[in-house]
């Protein structure tokens, strides 16, 4: 069964291959957990494989990190002989809770502290040591929290909801969402800084206004409008302003 | 630009716009890391780096939440450095920032139609599926990961072609490079502050946190 850990916890990093519509990362649950499944009995050939196979490849959606702890305990149940209504319920249980957990601790904590923490960096040393911090300290826990997620999943089975208590997980809870906010806010002013050097003060005191527009217009005013198209329609306005002036 | 390098960014290119969500999202897609290699590879790395350090900047509004729609910000740091690369000063930047912006801007709805292409196999191959025909369900997979490969480098390609006309074409005098360059700094930062906001609600003491770390970086700001 180590082989299969190993291959499943490879597949872990294809989750989203085929993510689509109309079941969201359920071919990419089969993928993953189809080593797992090998030998149930009768093998791959067997009913109770493809079966498996099946009720995997349905609707399931949630924080890829924290996949492997459904598709460890998915495995197991259906190796223990979990009657497969019951393995249905488990599957749909645990997205819910799996996607808030990560959705907290890393979209919210550890993805942005980290990218903050490498902005910073950027403005204070050579780029690619900023990118390679920004990298190594995002992926030593995202790595770490793949592979032990499908562990304890398989460990677990059933009783997978115990390892969301696990101390470690419950401390990247509570400290990523903190440390996020903190290099967020120091990232703002010394970025700004680095950014606007060489600029003239009338420049930068219109960078700074720019600044609080955004923030009025993305958090009051037009809140669904999103950065990205906001940046377009502000730099196309510019452009045009230029020409014609 | 030369054949290996146009060649090296649409690799470049098809590898960040798969690690945005398709295949190991080891976060090589966020535009400070993208736009960092892209410089690298144009041989300005620079222009590189501030593009993709402004891109990241609007990219931490970013909450990939379940199915969520988000623009491919990394795909726009390639496209972007495509077009800041090389060019003096503050020339570049701005209107690097506009063609990044419009590459991510795109990149988000091709991520919609890859989706609904691959959902579209999935309701025909059903019965096979929810029989666990696992051949099929291989198959289906790695379609989905072809799809996205192509949608990266048809994107990145783009990039490439409206960075070489913006070079061409474009007359930008310095007065409007610098408020084009304003402006892309300004969103972007104005963005970073409504992140950090919003982020820092949603945990408790956060809004503490962050004044600490505003201070800490005003303070760093003074002293260097």
């Amino acid at each position: 069964m180590n082989r299969g850990l190993v291959a499943a916890t490879a597949r872990l990093f294809l989750f989203q291959g085929s993510m689509n519509h109309e079941r969201l990362q359920g071919l990419g649950m089969a993928v993953a957990i189809e080593p797992l499944l090998r030998d149930l009995d009768g093998g791959p050939a067997g009913k109770a494989y493809r079966e498996a196979i099946g009720r995997a490849a349905g609707f399931f959606n949630t924080h890829p990190y924290m996949a492997g702890l459904a598709v460890g305990a998915v495995a197991k149940a259906e190796h223990v002989g979990v009657p497969s209504q019951q393995v249905d319920r488990l599957r749909m249980a645990l997205k819910g809770p799996l996607g808030s957990l990560g959705d907290r601790m890393i979209w919210e904590g550890l993805l942005p502290a980290a990218a903050a923490i490498g902005l910073s960096l950027s403005t204070m040393t050579n780029p690619f040591i900023a990118v390679g911090a920004f990298l190594l300290l995002f992926n030593a826990p995202h790595v770490l929290l793949r592979w032990w997620g499908l562990r304890a999943g398989w460990r677990l089975g059933t009783d997978v909801a115990e390892a969301l208590s696990h101390p470690v997980l419950q401390a990247g809870l509570k400290i990523s969402g903190p440390m996020a906010a903190l290099a967020i806010g120091f990232a703002i002013p010394v970025v700004a800084e680095w950014l606007t050097t060489g600029l003239d003060a009338a420049a930068r005191w219109g960078t700074a206004a720019v600044g609080l527009s955004t923030a009025i217009v993305t958090r009051w005013l037009v809140p669904t409008l999103g950065a990205a198209r906001l940046g377009i329609l502000a730099l196309t306005a510019t452009l045009v302003l230029g020409w014609l002036s | 630009m030369e054949f290996t390098t146009v060649g090296g960014l649409m690799l470049w290119g098809a590898v960040v716009g798969l690690d945005l969500a398709t295949i190991a999202q080891v976060m090589i897609a966020r535009p400070l890391v993208a736009g960092v290699v892209a410089g690298w590879i144009i041989g300005d790395v620079q222009a590189g780096l501030i593009v993709g350090a402004i891109l990241e900047l609007f990219a931490l509004e970013v909450l990939p939440f379940g199915a969520a729609r988000y623009p491919d910000y990394g795909l726009g740091a390639v496209a972007a450095a495509a077009t800041a690369g090389g060019a003096p000063g503050v020339f570049g930047i701005g209107i690097g920032v506009a063609v990044g912006l419009l590459i991510a801007y795109l990149g988000e709805i091709a991520i919609q139609l890859v989706r609904q292409r691959t959902a579209v196999d999935v309701v025909r191959r059903r019965e096979a599926i929810d029989s666990g025909d696992v051949r099929v369900i291989y198959r289906l997979h790695l379609r989905g990961i072809v799809r996205d490969a192509a949608r990266a480098i048809a994107l990145t390609g783009l990039g490439l072609l409206l960075a070489a006309g913006v070079r061409i074409a474009m007359p930008v005098d310095v007065r409007v490079a610098v408020l084009l360059g304003a402006v892309a700094m300004g969103v972007g930062l104005g963005t970073t502050l409504v992140s950090g906001t919003r982020i820092a609600r949603d945990v408790r003491g956060g809004l503490v946190w962050l004044a600490a770390g505003l201070l800490a970086g005003v303070a760093w700001v003074v002293v260097r």
